[in-house]
């Protein structure tokens, strides 16, 4: 998407924060944080969790304790995101705590393969790691089906241009919350098993 | 207080200490007295949620993989772990595809005793990788005369002393490290050990790294 595109639906995102949320906290629970979703997330990342467009990850079925670490991390600065920080710096914590498990029960719908022929490749890096160059398997972390844990995102079905972008922000420091050893495996990657790998993550239901 | 007595027993190890060294080493080794009393402190069940790290390596059952030198780790003493995850970590010991995983960021200090402990605890898998057998008889011989003095008859090593229990290793990793350790290119190896694997020819190496992987300890 064009960026022109996505700061028109970050601004109409944020014009929807100036209304204010501590009314909607008195309802019904359920119901205030669907209005949540609906004026803070849904722009970008779908109702359901399920983003219609590459660039901005799937949500739906994420850890809730990965989508609540990462949210805190934009407000306060650690993971940096220009659409991200402003949105988040509005939520509570509670409210975050709400949208983390709001979107860890949304149903994920199956990822886009666009490069069948990388696929090999990519369970091999995924379930294996390269042992030439030190990549260790994701499949020790993230799980074998791509599901992840508490403590590691899940992968399964995201989208691969945002599994992309992700890998070469962990190469070049410009993501730095949370990297542990994720900062190493980036470098370790070629462009050709990055890719490779992001299709397989992207093929894992 | 038992909180401050094992930090201070981590500024201790983590400082240089005296030990003289045989050959160059860019540091002194860690302090053996104080691995052995943190060692005593590793909690099994906080080790197997931080070598959720280590996986992507050395598997889910610590059994590493044979053809890429990532060794067997389940059933290994814990104070070897601890002092070689130590090594890896300051230098002493070259491993520069494992060594930014073992950074102060990614394992805290306090998880080395814990990942030590647990990996310990877990069950030598027979499935290590093996060498051609060929050589078996000459390897047995070696062993006995050179190794089992500090490795034990059956590979089983000491922990109180630092011998890595080598029974069951893949018998790559035994030739690739004790390659190393002769011609000084691993720089932590116990000098004794380096001055005995001087006089081995490359056969003999592969005769007794062979014998090694295929030692089976009594159970006990």
């Amino acid at each position: 998407m064009a960026p022109r595109v996505w700061k028109a639906r970050i601004a109409a995102t944020l014009l929807t924060l100036g209304m204010g949320y501590t009314a909607m906290v008195t309802g019904d629970a359920a119901q205030a944080v669907e209005v949540l979703v609906e004026r803070s997330c849904s722009g970008c990342h779908g109702m359901d969790g399920n983003s219609a467009t590459a660039e901005f990850p799937n949500l739906a079925g994420q850890q809730a304790s990965y989508l609540l670490r990462e949210m805190q991390d934009y407000k306060e600065g650690r993971r940096q995101n220009e659409a991200m920080a402003p949105i988040m710096s509005a939520l509570s914590t509670q409210d975050m705590q709400q949208l983390a498990a709001y979107f860890a029960r949304q149903t994920p719908v199956p990822g886009t393969v666009n490069k069948p022929g990388l696929l090999a490749l990519g369970q091999r890096i995924y379930l294996e790691g390269n042992d030439r160059s030190g990549v260790p398997s994701c499949e020790g972390c993230h799980e074998e089906n791509g599901e992840g844990s508490k403590k590691f995102p899940r992968l399964a079905g995201q989208h691969v241009p945002y599994t992309l972008d992700q890998i070469a922000q962990y190469a070049s420091g410009q993501r730095n919350n949370g990297i542990r050893v994720m900062r190493t495996i980036a470098q370790r990657l070629t462009p050709e098993e990055a890719e490779a790998v992001a299709e397989y993550m992207a093929s894992l239901k | 207080m038992k909180a401050t007595m094992m930090s201070m027993l981590w500024m201790a190890l983590l400082a240089p200490s005296v030990h003289a060294a045989e050959y160059s080493r860019p540091m002194a080794d860690a302090n053996p007295d104080v691995i052995r009393l943190l060692a005593k402190e590793g909690d099994p069940a906080k080790g197997k949620e931080t070598y959720g790290l280590c996986r992507g390596c050395h598997r889910a059952d610590a059994s590493g993989k044979a053809e890429a030198g990532y060794p067997q780790l389940a059933g290994q003493h814990a104070t070897v772990i601890m002092k070689q995850m130590l090594d890896v970590r300051s230098g002493r010991r070259d491993s520069p595809r494992m060594h930014p995983f073992i950074s102060d960021e990614v394992v805290p200090e306090e998880a080395i005793a814990h990942i030590a402990a647990y990996l310990r605890s877990l069950p030598v898998p027979d499935t290590n990788g093996k060498g051609n057998g060929r050589m078996l008889a000459l390897g047995r011989q070696l062993y006995q005369r050179d190794c089992a003095g500090c490795h034990g008859k059956y590979g089983e090593g000491d922990g109180d002393k630092f011998y890595p229990r080598v029974a069951g290793q893949h018998e790559a990793y035994l030739l690739r490290e004790s390659r190393e350790s002769r011609d000084q290119g691993r720089r932590n190896a116990n000098p004794g050990m380096v001055r005995i694997l001087k006089g081995y020819t490359d056969e003999d190496l592969e005769a007794v790294s062979d014998y090694m992987s295929r030692l089976v300890p009594p159970v006990p």
